[in-house]
């Protein structure tokens, strides 16, 4: 019985022409080392951006972006359309998770050196699927028109038209004129749900075929001469679904109960609205309240730029085999003065914006 | 050897006066390059294009001079219909007006010139106040505390039949 049912389903994946991707879908291997349960980080990232893929296709059902109509088209569907407050809030959500998770994910390759070679480019790769998430958030954040949206986009448009030379290009560029408006919220809108989710995606198959080719890299405590394989099929893809059947319930609960908030619409003459920045550019703001006048720049261009490429050349800078983080003290201690400053920053921009209640 | 697509007799391949590799590279490379100008040019001028074009200026009629009063600071407030793309809006939005002695009069834009917040003029302290970073400007529009570095802006205006009439930039 058995026999005859393997013979027809393979008859059926050969009709279906599928037989030639199955074998080699069957043929993946991976590590078994890496499916242990404190490895989780990229699997819960992966999981995490198909939740906001879904979330935030079927958002745009509901969906009109023009002024006004968004702010209207949003709160509809919150309000009126059965999952509106979760479908939303898990979109909210699974982004904020996101960013920490990919905070934790770099900070375990760093820690555990999963940078060295041979896995350079695996690591080059991932930090630039990090830097495309940023661009989401700025491009989502003005698309429900509320006053946290259209105010917060007004400060980033303000800190780009600080670069030199081309800021007022690039601002005039995103806008796609000289103000926030019908254009912007397009311009934004598209972006946000057509481009950089293809950029995004492109960026993440390049980072798995780094991954696959190099493999994940070896416990530390492991002998890297002797690593068993298991096929890809089912090992991996049922830890995926585990943990998205995990998430989801878990996002969604937390969704019904706390729903992601929506603000006033936004009002352009509002000058009493403050705009609060939100928690992950909490040390560039105080950056910016720092370096002022003609040494903006510093702020806003060359520290990040120098750490964004400082952890891009990280693989090539640190080129020794030894991968324990104890016998990498040097390492680590830079690493840790960097995420201190950052961390020294953020709490000071926290409460500069959140601590003291201006006049 | 796989087909001959060179159009050149074999034996001048064979013998490596051709490379057929560079050849087949050079056609698809070329197909490429030509494919993605005749594409890009196009594409990237559309997406650009608003970027490109400048600011309009526009005198906007701030009422009568009568309505300032002399010696003081006021916030006037403006809305006249924008063309924002395919919409035309109103545009809201405030200047600062401050009266000196006579004919004297400075009219500041409310943007502050740190992060383009709203600037709030207040009476008891006489300063400008931004209150995204708390940057303070006097009254004559210079910065004096925070983070701002440059003085706010000063907008031309003209005086026409008695209106105040201030041109503004969008």
């Amino acid at each position: 019985m058995n026999n005859i049912n393997r013979k027809r389903s393979e008859k059926l994946l050969e009709q279906l022409a599928l037989n030639g991707i199955i074998a080699w879908l069957r043929g993946l291997e991976v590590h078994r080392d890496g499916l242990t349960w404190n490895r989780f980080s990229g699997s819960l990232a992966l999981v995490l951006v198909v939740l906001l893929f879904l979330s935030g296709a079927f958002m745009t059902f509901y969906y009109s972006p023009a002024p006004g109509a968004a702010y209207d088209s949003v709160d509809y569907a919150l309000f009126s359309v059965p999952f509106g407050e979760m479908i939303r809030g898990v979109h909210s959500y699974a982004w904020n998770i996101l960013l920490v998770l990919m905070g934790l994910h770099l900070s375990r390759a760093f820690i555990c050196g999963a940078y060295k070679a041979p896995r350079q480019l695996v690591w080059v790769s991932g930090v630039f699927v990090m830097l495309v998430v940023p661009a989401f958030i700025i491009t989502g954040d003005l698309l429900p028109w509320d006053q946290k949206g259209y105010w917060s986009t007004h400060v980033r448009t303000g800190i780009i038209s600080s670069v030199p030379l081309i800021g007022d290009f690039l601002v005039r560029l995103l806008q796609g004129g000289p103000l926030t408006g019908i254009v912007t919220l397009t311009r934004f809108y598209v972006l946000h749900v057509i481009f950089l989710p293809i950029v995004l995606v492109i960026l993440i198959i390049v980072h798995f075929h780094f991954l696959y080719q190099r493999g994940i890299s070896a416990p530390l405590s492991g002998d890297d001469a002797v690593r068993e394989k298991v096929p890809f099929l089912p090992n991996l893809v049922n830890r995926w679904l585990v943990l998205f059947l995990l998430v989801t319930l878990t996002l969604g609960l937390i969704a019904w109960i706390w729903p992601a908030p929506l603000g006033n619409p936004a009002d352009p003459t509002d000058t009493s609205y403050l705009p609060k920045p939100e928690w992950w550019v909490l040390f560039l703001n105080k950056l910016v309240a720092i370096f002022t006048g003609s040494l903006m720049v510093i702020a806003t261009v060359i520290i990040p730029g120098a750490l964004v490429g400082l952890i891009i050349a990280l693989p090539f800078l640190d080129r020794s085999p030894e991968r324990h983080p104890t016998r990498r003290k040097k390492m680590m201690l830079v690493a840790a003065i960097i995420a201190a400053v950052l961390m020294g920053l953020s709490i000071m921009g926290y409460i500069e914006h959140f601590g003291t209640p201006h006049p | 050897m796989s087909q001959n697509t060179t159009g050149c007799p074999p034996e001048i391949i064979n013998n490596g006066t051709i490379n057929k590799d560079r050849r087949d590279f050079l056609k698809t490379a070329a197909l490429v390059g030509g494919s993605a100008v005749v594409t890009g040019v196009p594409l990237v001028a559309y997406f650009t294009a608003p970027a490109l074009s400048k600011g309009t200026g526009k005198w906007v009629d701030f009422g009568s001079m009568e309505d300032l009063e002399p010696g003081r600071v006021s916030m006037l407030s403006y809305e006249f219909l924008v063309k924002d793309g395919w919409l035309v809006l109103p545009q809201r939005g405030i200047v600062w007006a401050k009266t000196g002695e006579g004919d004297k009069l400075t009219v500041f834009s409310s943007v502050c010139t740190h992060l383009s917040c709203n600037v709030i003029w207040q009476e008891e302290t006489q300063v400008f106040e931004c209150p995204c970073h708390a940057g303070k400007f006097d009254v004559n529009g210079r910065p004096i505390s925070g983070p701002p570095k440059r003085p706010l802006i000063v907008l031309e205006h003209k005086i026409e039949d008695g209106k105040l009439l201030t041109l503004l930039t969008l």
